[in-house]
């Protein structure tokens, strides 16, 4: 089957920025069933994408395939070539560990670690560094300055991850993948189960980072999408039907289907 | 059916479904009578058994007193009877098998949720389980006949040779090596406990919800990290639940614990000596106490080894419920 997009604007977008993560002819199986369909897009460096589509579109499988996540699972598979900086993360010989340290992950549920606040902060970055108590302290600080959590939390840093609420929790998490210092973040519905406040304060957060990160977001707000992003792709039933810079995506989509999606008279 | 429709008239309708509600009602109290009494029963038999215990072991209660709890001798034909000795043999041992089996069985836990591929994993669990299912008594025969020889003729005097030497150890590995004894039935208990440990393990392994564990894995962890700083800590409250109870079956133990221990009423340093337990001193020498005073002593025995069973199982029970209380919200 041939993709339907044609890719003539991403081509002409890629040649002005450099592209970060560059997914060519990406297929997704879970067991038989085929979850991403010749997937091809180029995300460009320093700035956010974001994947909108219905539930079981693929949008986040694609963003697990970023980080290699779902090889915890048994049965599933990708094929195809992911470049990262143009070296292909789905090669066998690809260091896992080392991809993730590059390639942070925030989950739709905030998760921090069973451990104190300080500790889910200093705990990655001593996975991979050696520095001092000090040199730490400072990390973790500015990681949670980074998460504009820092002033919530700077007089309970022993306290447990746990007793934070959850937008707390999130933007700990956040604060956690920056500490690790990454090239790429993905955020996986990061805000979906977080109140106004703490969604905007999550969102605020993603304007800053895209300065410094590549950023990729899965989200089902599609406001949120328009507000955050700088590209945006639509998926439906594993394909990508559209992928454009968003303003093109929301205001005069190309393809009928996403026109339908964005004005909500889907299915 | 009973439901009204808009056709009945309103009395007859009103009148039928206050027979309903009334059977109802009926078959309601009846059900929750049967499920009280089912419960009541069990504390009935449960006190009965405490009730009895104390009666029986109130002789001996009563005239050796606390010193009961602290007198190593244990001399039927004197009539002088204490509790140390069977007390010291049924904690050392069960410690020793804990503190074999907790290591293994968090190992074989892991091994089985995180690392196992898929096609070993039932038949591993399986194998577990297994282990559990043999009674004590063929681990009694098989610790006699074939593991304690094996100690006996080749770890006991390699072991005692090493350390003859070294100041301490060389007390707790003091030889005659005898086969028998406190070490040969720890390990033997420890063997016995592996499932229970294992499983719970497995089990508590399982309530870690994947997402955490991806996030581990998310900032570059490897297997042995997010196992050792995310896995274990979160569920740190039901393995100590899984440990209790094992030791709660290890402090139990009878028939293999008897077969193996030697059965020698006194405390020694060396591990490699035999000594005994609550329960194999009971299982031993029930049928030969002649006299008042000896049986009593070793129903007094038994209540002893209730409450400690009993406080240990408490705390694996509080445990446990601290870890479902925190998974469920």
């Amino acid at each position: 089957m041939k993709p339907m997009l044609s890719t003539d604007l991403n081509v002409a977008e890629a040649a002005v920025e450099k592209a970060k993560i560059e997914v060519k002819n990406l297929n997704f199986y879970y067991g038989q069933s085929k979850a991403l369909k010749d997937i091809s897009l180029s995300l460009p460096e320093r700035s956010v994408t974001a994947f909108i589509g219905p539930s079981g579109c693929g949008k986040s499988t694609l963003l697990r395939v970023f980080n290699r996540i779902y090889e915890l699972y048994p049965r599933q598979s990708a094929e195809g070539q992911v470049l990262l900086d143009g070296r292909n993360i789905l090669d066998r010989s690809q260091d896992l560990n080392l991809l993730r340290t590059k390639i942070g992950m925030v989950f739709q549920k905030p998760t921090p670690f069973p451990m104190s606040i300080y500790e889910n902060i200093a705990f990655g970055v001593r996975l991979y560094e050696k520095i001092s108590k000090a040199e730490m302290d400072g990390r973790v600080e500015q990681a949670l300055k980074r998460a504009a959590l820092w002033t919530e939390v700077k007089d309970k840093l022993n306290a447990s991850g746990l007793s934070l609420s959850g937008g707390q929790q999130q933007r700990l998490c956040i604060a956690r993948t920056v500490a690790v210092k990454p090239e790429v973040i993905l955020l996986d519905e990061p805000a979906s189960a977080l109140d106004p406040l703490s969604t905007a304060k999550i969102e605020e957060l993603i304007d800053e980072l895209q300065a410094d990160y590549t950023i990729v977001i899965v989200t089902h707000n599609m406001q949120q999408a328009a507000r955050v992003s700088r590209q945006t792709a639509f998926m439906y039933l594993g394909e990508l039907v559209e992928f454009d810079r968003t303003e093109k995506i929301f205001t005069s989509p190309r393809e009928k289907r996403t026109q339908d999606y964005i004005t909500g008279r889907f299915g | 059916m009973t439901t009204v429709s808009e056709a009945t008239p309103l009395s007859s309708a009103m009148r039928s479904r206050d027979a309903t509600v009334r059977r109802f009602a009926f078959t309601d109290t009846v059900f929750r009578e049967a499920t009280r009494s089912s419960a009541v029963l069990v504390l009935l038999i449960l006190s009965g058994v405490a009730v009895s215990l104390f009666a029986g072991s109130w002789e001996a209660l009563s005239k050796f007193g606390f010193s009961f709890l602290t007198t190593e001798a244990w001399n039927p034909v004197t009539e002088n009877f204490g509790a140390l000795s069977p007390i010291y043999g049924t904690i050392v041992t069960s410690a020793i098998a804990i503190l074999i089996a907790v290591p293994i069985g968090i190992g074989i836990a892991v091994f089985l949720t995180e690392l196992c591929p898929r096609p070993l994993r039932r038949p591993i669990g399986i194998a577990v389980e297994l282990l559990a299912g043999i009674p004590s008594i063929i681990y009694g025969i098989w610790g006699l006949f074939v593991f304690a020889p094996f100690l006996q003729t080749t770890v006991q005097p390699f072991i005692i040779d090493i350390f003859h030497n070294v100041p301490g150890l060389s007390s707790l590995f003091a030889g005659p090596p005898y086969g028998i004894g406190l070490l040969t039935s720890s390990l033997i208990l420890a063997i016995m406990v592996l499932p229970f440990i294992t499983s719970i393990t497995k089990d508590v392994f399982d309530t870690v919800p994947a997402v955490l564990k991806e996030s581990a894995y998310g900032i570059g962890c490897t297997t042995w990290e997010v196992t050792r700083r995310v896995v274990i800590p979160y569920t740190r409250v039901g393995i100590m639940g899984g440990v209790m109870l094992g030791l709660g079956r290890a402090l139990g133990e009878t028939m293999a614990v008897t077969f193996v221990i030697g059965n020698a009423h006194r405390i020694s340093a060396s591990l490699f000596a035999p000594a005994t337990t609550i329960s194999a001193t009971i299982a031993n020498e029930f049928t030969e106490a002649d006299g008042q005073l000896y049986t009593s002593s070793l129903v007094a025995l038994g209540l002893i080894l209730f409450v400690i069973t009993f406080i240990i199982l408490a705390i694996a029970r509080y445990m446990l419920m601290r870890i479902d209380a925190r998974t469920g919200a």
